[in-house]
């Protein structure tokens, strides 16, 4: 599994404006989302849920999408940002 | 911890910590009785009105009128989102804001069903342009 991981939704409008911007900053960067969509998957969904201790304080202590997440680190950011911010973000990592 | 309540005049069913004085439906006063929550289900389970995405829809209109914040104006977001509710209501069980994740405890997941109390959240308490977590309510410009 890719140390960084996207969770996000089908049906979710922030998701759905974030996703361009994560495949420029990847081909910009060269580093790599492992994106998991989580209504309509539940593997993915657990998976998710598995993290919930380092997810929740970061995100309103509650499981909300899109998050960015660094499996290694457990740092994780999320909701619509802009692009400059999720690419500090990454950089950091 | 809340009860359930059934009018005994015309069988309106409340969920609760008490009874309304008046029955909203029948208009009649102290009408409720404690219930157990089979007989509750049993009752409200009688309904068989169809209540589709646009009933959803019309059915949030409505409850926003009166009230600071509104239906978010971008009608292609609120479809995306309706199409996301309507999904988890099916798939789920309950109409889950598409933009969280319900987490399989049932009572702090009925905090995401929509709509949610977005009200107290940091995303519009106190914020000028606030918003739901989703964007399917606004604040009213």
């Amino acid at each position: 599994m890719a140390n960084l991981l996207m969770f996000h939704g089908r049906e979710c409008p922030h998701c759905k404006k974030m996703m361009p911007l994560v495949e420029k900053l990847e081909k910009e960067t060269g580093v790599f989302f492992d994106k998991r969509e989580v209504w309509h998957d539940e593997k993915n969904a657990d998976l998710m849920r598995s993290y919930r201790e380092a997810l929740a304080p970061k995100c309103g202590n509650q499981l909300r999408v899109p998050t960015f997440f660094n499996h290694d680190t457990k740092d994780a950011i999320c909701g619509e940002v802009e692009y400059q911010k999720l690419k500090d973000w990454v950089l950091k990592q | 911890m809340k009860r359930y309540w059934r009018c005994f005049v015309c069988n309106d069913i409340h969920y609760g910590l008490k009874p309304p004085e008046v029955c909203p439906t029948c208009k009649v006063k102290n009408a409720y009785v404690e219930v157990t929550s089979e007989e509750a289900k049993t009752i409200a389970s009688l309904s068989t009105v169809e209540f589709t995405e646009a009933d959803f829809f019309e059915a949030i209109m409505r409850f926003t009128e009166g009230n600071e914040f509104q239906v978010n104006p971008d009608r292609e977001r609120v479809r995306m989102l309706l199409d996301g509710i309507t999904n988890n209501e099916r798939n789920h069980g309950l109409k889950y804001c598409p933009c969280r994740l319900a987490t399989k405890d049932f009572e702090e997941d009925l905090h995401i069903v929509c709509p949610c109390n977005f009200v107290i959240h940091e995303t519009y308490k106190g914020v000028p342009d606030g918003e739901c977590w989703c964007g399917l309510f606004v604040r009213r410009k």
